[in-house]
């Protein structure tokens, strides 16, 4: 079955939230992950290290080495899952009912695997 | 455990992260020291935060709540030791989750949270900031939280916090379970603030107001804490215990399907929950063993004849009454006058409650409750004068109250209004 790659992005949380709301947060989080991981489809999921990051690039001949977490928008990625599924029709319909839509944004890219590895 | 009774179905534990947040701030500080609250505070922030950002992805661990302390100590290592402080002084902040305690003296969770629980009601800090220290630190509630149930501003919460812990700094406040000659008079502060807590949440249960409910709960879990530890196993903190869980019991039937106030006589007692009526039966019984009578033993006295009556008529009002006249005189208030009316009423008749009300309402501190009309609307409705308890249903209603009373107020208004009355 093909793997979809899906990344969290989000502008991350208050830090002032009550316990009781963190906990709410997180069973959302949770109850749409266990539904997924029911139907078998959740192969893996981490957090990135925030506010750590590099940035690499060469301009020039030169190596370029920017510091600091790479946003180019208010969202920063804060974390991925590795997730199966049939189609990006099907795909989509597992993540239209994630908690993460409420305050963020989710991008799903499907993994290539066809053809041998180099 | 069942989905039905807020437990967890693969999920966390109601008000997991709450609660852990209060045990882990009392143990934390408990070692680190009173006046590094703050520190304590901030690092289990910290941990829950890092759950919130983690778990999400990784999933939830396998032992939430050692995860957590994990984190919150590291946290609060790194901030020691980069203030410079002695790594003896580290130490003592342990590897382990502590354990509850074993009853061998051994000091545990529950021990660190009954110092905190002392400290935090401390007669040196202002009431209101007992009130929200309590909440805030044993009980895990947000600023937001706070002020929501006592219908405070945040800004004015977070003031008396920090208040508060100037003040736990300047009188050098510790975290410890007080000798036994000092023990009486703390735990008489401590049971003040979860009678306050426990009654602001009674009068709020099944309003639009979730967090107010919640106070009811939070009460009864810091008294179970309270009760269950030696030093504080004593009667009055029995008689609170079971005066609140009595009291709990009726919750379920206070309120129909469709969120309606229903009073005593009209409620389903099979719906009382006799889980709590029994565990308060139990405490009531452990609560005679002293020498005094306080306010909470007559209010549990009352509570339980309530309890166990199965209806309204078999009640033994004769008896409630008494137990008022008693509370009057120990606790004398307009609110216990007026609740002794009632009694009165239903075991000499609506006439004689309305003699004994109707001077209640000269008083200034019953001026704008609206419960005193309410009840007058009833004495009189029952007296067969619908026309006078629609006045006093209209009076009542001019007052505030909380949306299932006004409700239940307009029905009986509805009804007292129809020709024929009633």
């Amino acid at each position: 079955m093909p793997k979809f790659l899906v990344l969290a992005r989000g502008a991350g949380m208050d830090p002032r939230r009550s316990p009781e709301e963190m906990q709410k947060v997180i069973e959302k989080y949770r109850a749409w992950t266990e539904g997924i991981q029911r139907a078998g489809r959740l192969l893996h999921g981490e957090k990135l290290r925030s506010p750590e990051g590099r940035v690499v690039r060469r301009t020039g001949g030169e190596m370029m080495v920017t510091d600091g977490p790479y946003i180019e928008s208010k969202e920063f990625l804060g974390g991925f899952w590795i997730i199966e599924a049939a189609s990006y029709d099907e795909m989509l319909k597992l993540v239209s009912d994630s908690p993460h839509l409420e305050a963020g944004s989710l991008e799903v890219r499907q993994i290539e695997e066809m053809g041998p590895r180099g | 455990m069942t989905a039905d009774d807020g437990g967890a179905v693969g999920g966390l534990v109601a008000h997991l992260f709450r609660h852990s947040a209060g045990r882990m701030v009392a143990v934390l500080a408990r070692r680190l020291g009173a006046d590094r609250l703050d520190l304590a505070e901030e690092v289990v922030q910290d941990a829950l935060l890092r759950a919130l950002q983690t778990w999400p992805y990784r999933g939830v661990p396998d032992n939430p709540q050692g995860w957590l302390f994990q984190v919150a100590r590291h946290r609060a290592l790194d901030r020691l030791r980069r203030d410079g402080v002695l790594s003896a002084k580290l130490e003592a902040l342990g590897a382990e989750w502590p354990r509850a305690a074993d009853g061998a003296g051994g000091r545990g969770v529950d021990d660190d949270e009954l110092a905190m629980i002392l400290m935090c009601c401390h007669p040196a800090l202002p009431r209101s900031a007992r009130v929200a220290l309590t909440l805030k630190t044993v009980g895990g509630f947000g600023v937001e939280e706070i002020a929501a149930a006592f219908l405070a501003r945040p800004a004015t919460v977070a003031q008396r916090l920090v208040r508060a812990k100037r003040r736990i700094r300047a009188e050098g406040l510790r975290l410890e379970i007080p000798p036994a000659d000092a023990l009486p008079a703390r735990l008489e502060g401590v049971l003040d603030v979860l009678y306050l807590l426990f009654n602001e949440g009674y009068a709020a249960h099944g309003g639009d107001n979730l967090v107010r409910a919640d106070l009811c709960s939070e009460a009864i879990r810091l008294a179970r804490i309270v009760a269950a530890h030696p030093p504080t196993d004593r009667p009055p903190v029995h008689a609170l215990l079971a005066l609140m869980l009595l009291q709990a019991s009726r919750l379920p039937a206070r309120a129909d399907e469709a969120g309606d106030l229903r009073l005593l006589a009209e409620q389903d007692r099979a719906r009382w929950d006799h889980a709590l009526t029994t565990e308060g039966l139990r405490h009531l019984e452990r609560a005679a063993a002293g020498e005094t009578v306080t306010r909470y033993h007559v209010e549990a006295a009352i509570a339980a004849c309530h309890a166990v009556a199965p209806d309204e008529a078999s009640t033994d009002w004769p008896y409630v009454l008494r137990l008022y006249d008693d509370l009057l005189a120990l606790a004398p208030s307009p609110v216990v006058a007026l609740n002794r009316a009632i009694a009165l009423a239903m075991v000499e008749g609506p006439a004689a409650g309305i003699r004994a009300l109707e001077p209640l309402g000269r008083q200034r501190a019953l001026a704008r409750y609206h419960l005193l009309p309410a009840a007058l609307g009833a004495l009189w409705r029952r007296a067969g004068a619908p026309a006078t308890a629609a006045r006093y249903y209209r009076a009542a209603l001019a007052l505030p109250c909380s949306s299932p009373e006004r409700r239940f107020l307009e029905r009986r208004l509805t009804e007292c209004e129809r020709p024929g009355g009633r």
